[in-house]
This record gives structure tokens, sequence and C-alpha cells, in this order.
């Protein structure tokens, strides 16, 4: 989509963020003059052609803004001179977060993966591993053949024999990769392998409490997050805390013929990974589902209804904005 | 009921401006492409209905 400026009193501009686009549709059933238009959603998302999913009529639009205050993914930016309507003290204010607690984050990436936009990046720094293993090994090297058994047998790969000069091996180890696991011990045909227990020597096997911390940092990057709840639900510490930009709720059509694995329009389009074919039919995790209402527009048998009770947009001040936003109340006829 | 073709409408493969994307984005295999023309497989077709909304042409539907 094309950027829209227009200089006058004031000088306003409409542009599109494709990376940011879902292809919800909302900016195209708000637009009070029908200026903006849906692509073709379903070879879009399959990526068969390359176009943005909405397009603009700039001898329609009048610049309202319109359109941009009400995606929710920020999709579309509009300026006033040159300032961003989002931060505005006049223009309605998107309300729905998504956040990791540093504090209660135990870096174990489960969001990481689990994102389906790719928005998480978690970072940790683990503690040495010698510090955490109860004992070492030794290699006499006077007893040692140089045989291989125990390069060969060590789960950990923490030996290696240098047999380059072959008139005089090296073997040594790696007390960072070994897990003092005794294999090679055992294995050792010659009994050239010492080990040093710690709760033999000690008598107590003890490792400091600050030798196992684990630190790092989780991050969402905003610019990509639709919000969708996917960290939250997998969190398994409930650091990760979503507010969605609506309540309500997605179901289908009573009489739905769904097409299933002939179509799965839903489930391409789908930016939160919501939905899946399931024996054949669509099938909806609301947990994860924004009510965005892309799948609704996708769905050819138009079989999914999305219901919105609740949006969370804030500082609606202008009576014909609240007027049209309340058309988004219900959405899935096309 | 399969979809019907207006092959009026649709013309040949090369002059689409889909580039027979309704070819591309039916999984059931029921639109092909023969001599440089769409052609329906009518008992493949699954009545799925996404290559009415892909065609730019407006040459698919459901009614004769």
């Amino acid at each position: 989509m094309d950027t829209l400026v227009r200089d006058g009193d004031q000088k306003r501009s409409l542009s599109f963020r494709k990376d940011k686009c879902v292809g919800c549709g909302i900016c195209t059933d708000i637009c009070p003059t029908e200026a903006l238009k849906l692509g073709p959603l379903v070879p879009i998302a399959r990526g068969l052609v390359d176009m943005d999913y909405v397009n603009s009529d700039k001898d329609n639009c009048a610049l309202c803004g319109l359109c941009a205050a009400s995606c929710p993914f920020d999709a579309l930016e509009f300026t006033i001179n040159d300032v961003n309507i989002k931060d505005h003290e006049a223009y309605p204010q998107w309300k729905h977060t998504a956040s990791i607690d540093d504090e209660t984050c135990i870096y174990c990436k489960a969001c990481e993966t689990a994102c389906p936009r790719d928005a998480i990046t978690v970072t940790r720094d683990l503690p040495i591993r010698s510090k955490l293993v109860s004992g070492e090994i030794e290699i006499d090297e006077e007893t040692c053949i140089h045989c291989g058994i125990c390069e060969e047998l060590c789960p950990a790969e923490a030996i290696t024999l240098n047999k380059e000069d072959i008139t005089a091996p090296e073997i040594s180890i790696d007390k960072d990769k070994c897990v003092y696991c005794l294999v090679c011990k055992r294995a050792c045909p010659v009994t050239a392998i010492k080990a040093a227990c710690r709760t033999c020597s000690y008598g107590v096997y003890e490792i400091d409490p600050a030798d196992a911390e684990i630190s790092g940092n989780a991050f969402i990057v905003d610019d990509q997050c639709i919000n969708c709840g996917w960290c939250q639900e997998i969190c398994p510490v409930d650091a990760a805390e979503v507010s969605k930009p609506f309540e309500g709720e997605i179901t289908y059509i009573d009489d739905f013929e769904c097409k299933g694995d002939s179509c799965h329009a839903c489930m391409d389009i789908c930016p939160c990974n919501a939905i899946s074919i399931v024996d054949g039919k669509s099938v909806i995790e609301p947990k994860f589902c924004v009510l965005c209402g892309a799948c609704a527009k996708a769905c050819p048998q138009n079989g999914i209804v999305i219901k919105r009770e609740k949006i969370n947009l804030e500082n609606v001040r202008s009576k014909s904005w609240k007027k049209q936003m309340d058309k988004l109340a219900e959405a899935g006829s096309k | 009921m399969p979809v019907v073709i207006d092959m009026e409408k649709c013309g040949k493969i090369k002059d689409c401006s889909g580039e027979g994307l309704c070819i591309k984005v039916c999984e059931q295999g029921a639109l092909i492409e023969e001599d440089g023309e769409l052609v329906l497989v009518p008992e493949k077709c699954d009545d799925c209905d996404i290559c009415i909304q892909s065609c730019p042409n407006q040459a698919i539907s459901k009614k004769s």
C-alpha cells in the first residue's frame, strides 16, 4: 500500500507497515469512506502472490486516521504534522500489553520456541559445568598405554588422544566437559585413570549455590508481538503476562460445512497459530486467538464468526469514531 | 456441486494477472492447466471455494 500524504492546514500522512499487517481487515471494515480494500488473503498468506494485504484508494481516503487508530497491530501509521497519533493525547490508545517478568523467568526458552511471531529472545548464562560435577579424573601418563578406549567411550567427549607423533602420544582431559561419570575409569585396561570424588574426600556433596546460578534475559520485541498469549500459556513459572486487544468469543456458524484439509484458509492466515485442522475440521484454540478476524475474512464458506465484547482501546473522544468502532463488535461477513 | 468456470472471463493462463492462481490454491487438483487453458476436473472439486475468492478475473462461480 502506498503512503498517502496531504498538505493543508496540517500535514497528514498514512503509511502502511507490511511486516506488521496480519490481513485481519479491521481497517477495511472501519474505514468510513471505503478507501481501503483487502487483497487476496489466502494466496498472500501462502506466499503465492507478493502483494500487500491492504490496498488504498487515495481518491477516497479522507486521511482521518481512524484506520490507524483502530489497527491493534500498528500496521498503519498515521501522523499529523509528523507526530504519530499514537503519541497524541487527543487520540485513542491501545491498552494491550505483553511482558515477561525477569524476576520470575527461569530462561527455559519455552516462550521463545512457542511465539508464532518470533518476537521473543531469551539469552542465558549457564553455570560452569566443572563446578557442578561431583569430582574429577586424572590420567597417569606413566601408566597410560594410549589405547584410546576411554576417548572412544567418553559420552561427554572430554578426552582427547593425540597420536600425531606415534612415538610420543598425548592424552588430555577437558575438565569443562567431563561430567565425572567414571566410564573411562571402569573401562581403562591398565587402571591409569584416577578419580577424586568430592563426596568421598569431604564426606558431603555440596555445591556452592552461587556456582549453580543461571542468569539471563527474556525480551519481547514489541514491534513483532501481537499479544496472542502463547508465551503466557506455555510459561511454566507464569512469568509472561499478556493482555489482548479484544475480549469476546470466536465461533462457527451453525450449519458450517468446513472443508478442512481441502481449504485450511483459516489456519494459513491466522497470525497467532491458534487454528489447526483436526479430523478434517477447523479447530480454533481461543486461548491463543486475538479476535482479529483474519480467519473469518479468509474463510471461503464464511463459516467463522467473531464476537468482540470489549475493545481495549481507550481515550476514544470522538463520538463519530466511537460509533464507527462499534461496528467492530461483530465480524464475520465480508 | 463443483464450481463453474466462465471461460470468456478466464482466458488464457498466460494472460491471467494471477498467473493461474486458482490452480495454485486448489490443493485437490481439481483445477489444472491443459494447453495453456484452465480445465476443471469436477470429480476432484471439494467445494471449498478458495478458487472463487482468489480469481482476479471473477471467472469462477457456483452458478452456471
